[in-house]
């Protein structure tokens, strides 16, 4: 055992393609969370405003389509979907793979930002309204700055999730083309393992296991700190 | 109606005015004019509809049925039986007009008017014939006398049970935010407001803190000079001491006498009878969604007539 992790940490080439996962599961993870919480915004955004703008109707009864099939299907069958229907394009495979993610981690977020919009309480927008600003203008400058606040939480758990969720990615094949795009660690070192030695597929999967607890533990922490920063107007002083 | 306003100096004017939660019927057609320098009291049992009532006035709840006035402009959507401008203007009225001058023409055609228009409102014929020019006589009535909401509620002000100061501001952001996002002050005239009404309350220390580092009494007194730094023409208080711990009502309602010898209007909901007849130059008792009786404060309190009256203000005031 302890001989396979100094052959995975020491065997440039093995160590390359640890690297090389590890990187490429942060990219995904990080495109796939930056095209989600912009989708996810604008879901909720249109979601909410449709109780107050009459013309907003239409597109929410589309986005409640879009949340209601996304989050109802399995994301192994959007991702297949995906990669081999609709973006079945040479060489469009990674990309087809980051907007997967990204489409179906925005109706997780947009049912979070949505929540967070509609916990706030609801005497803050009379009292915006009250002084004669506008339901837009009272959302951006109140309403929103409270709900982020809130959903800070959901949204770490939603970027943990994600983060972990690319894994599957292994399913649809870990390769495109001549560019090595081996997007999760755990596949890219059990592929490897058989040819340099390794001898059990254990030792590569802690491997990419504790990798995988890093970041999640990283991305606790930068939650907590976000929280805390967040609940200043919160804390007596 | 709009001329009334122009000619007694009134600020709000609510006529006939209908709210229904459903099939809960809040208030069953309260008319009523709030004039300049008026202190207006509104009493009544707990979900008589006097706070509803309150909040109708700014459009914080759309009236079922009825109209709000604020000055001579009308805020609510227009009716269009009550404007006989537009009832002229569908076809169904041309149509009954020139079939009564036919059936009489020996009356005059104010006379004819008159009835057609009647005939119109009780049979709730406009709904039918609903056409391009009844739309645009509605359209056209709408923007002549409509006011935008926004603009109006900033010179309504509002002071709410539960304060509903921003969490996310501090107490001088709470200020100058609505002051300088309407474009009505520079930052820095905000600000200086801001300062001397923080002083006037003796608040000045706490402009850099967030509200929830206040008491009840400060976040309310707080709210109420939010809503001055508007520079409002009437403030409405909406039961601004019910959520009060007992020590911390006298100094919001101290405030609330300040801004009432400063000459300003005022509609105040509220149980504190005792605020009522020291300050109110109208009390109105609110029941059942009408108002049941409506008179000042020294002959309301001395001498009641409506029965209920009688029984709330026994209850009140052992």
């Amino acid at each position: 055992m302890l001989n396979d992790f100094k052959i995975i940490f020491t065997n440039p080439e093995a160590f390359n393609y640890v690297v090389e996962g590890f990187t490429n599961t942060l990219l995904v993870t990080v495109i796939a969370a930056l095209i989600g919480l912009a989708i996810g915004f604008v879901v909720a955004i249109v979601k909410i405003s449709a109780g107050q703008f009459k013309f907003m109707k239409i597109p929410a009864i589309i986005c409640d389509v879009y949340t209601t099939v996304i989050r109802g299907t399995p994301v192994a069958l959007q991702l297949f979907i995906m990669v081999f229907s609709l973006f079945a394009i040479r060489g469009f495979k990674p990309y087809a793979v980051i907007l997967t993610f990204g489409i179906n981690s925005g109706a997780y977020i947009s049912e979070n930002i949505r929540a967070g919009i509609s916990s706030t309480d609801s005497g803050q927008m009379e009292a915006g309204r009250a002084l004669g600003l506008s339901w837009t203008k009272t959302m951006i400058k109140i309403i929103m700055p409270q709900a982020i606040k809130n959903i800070i939480p959901a949204i770490g758990n939603e970027m943990i999730a994600l983060l972990k969720e690319t894994a599957i990615v292994s399913m649809v094949g870990a390769t495109v083309g001549t560019l090595t795009f081996d997007l999760n660690t755990a596949s890219t070192t059990i592929y490897y393992a058989k040819n340099i030695g390794v001898s059990s597929y254990l030792s590569c999967a802690i491997v990419a296991g504790l990798l995988y607890l890093i970041v999640v533990y990283f991305m606790v922490w930068v939650v907590k700190l976000l929280e805390r920063r967040m609940g200043r107007s919160e804390r007596r002083h | 109606m709009k001329e009334d306003i122009k000619e007694n100096g009134v600020l709000i004017g609510v006529k006939n005015l209908y709210k229904n939660f459903g099939k809960v019927k809040v208030l069953n057609g309260v008319s009523c004019d709030i004039k300049k320098g008026e202190k207006v009291v509104i009493i009544g049992p707990s979900g008589s509809g006097k706070s509803t009532f309150l909040r109708c006035m700014n459009l914080l709840e759309e009236p079922t049925y009825g109209e709000i006035w604020f000055r001579d402009r009308i805020l609510t959507p227009v009716d269009p039986y009550l404007h006989f401008d537009v009832i002229k203007l569908s076809k169904t009225f041309k149509k009954l007009f020139d079939e009564a001058k036919v059936e009489n023409p020996n009356l005059s055609d104010e006379q004819i008017e008159e009835q057609t228009i009647a005939l119109i409102k009780e049979k709730d014929l406009l709904k039918k014939f609903e056409g391009k020019d009844f739309n645009n006589a509605v359209k056209s009535i709408y923007s002549e006398n409509f006011m935008n909401i926004n603009l109006t509620r900033q010179k309504i002000g509002m002071v709410f049970q539960h304060f509903n100061l921003f969490n996310n501001l501090t107490v001088l952001q709470n200020l100058t935010l609505a002051p300088v996002q309407l474009k009505l002050k520079t930052k820095e005239q905000a600000e200086k407001k801001a300062f001397e009404l923080l002083k006037r309350i003796g608040l000045e220390e706490k402009a850099n803190v967030y509200p929830s580092t206040l008491s009840g009494g400060q976040k309310q007194r707080i709210a109420i000079i939010r809503a001055l730094a508007m520079e409002p023409d009437v403030m409405l208080f909406d039961e601004p001491t019910s959520a009060l711990d007992p020590e911390m009502v006298g100094e919001v309602l101290e405030l609330m006498k300040d801004l009432a010898n400063d000459g300003m209007t005022m509609v105040v909901v509220t149980h504190e009878m005792g605020f009522a007849k020291e300050v109110a130059s109208r009390v109105l008792f609110i029941d059942e969604g009408i108002i049941k009786e409506e008179n000042s404060p020294k002959e309301f309190f001395s001498n009641p007539k409506d029965p209920r009256l009688k029984e709330f203000l026994s209850k009140v005031l052992q």
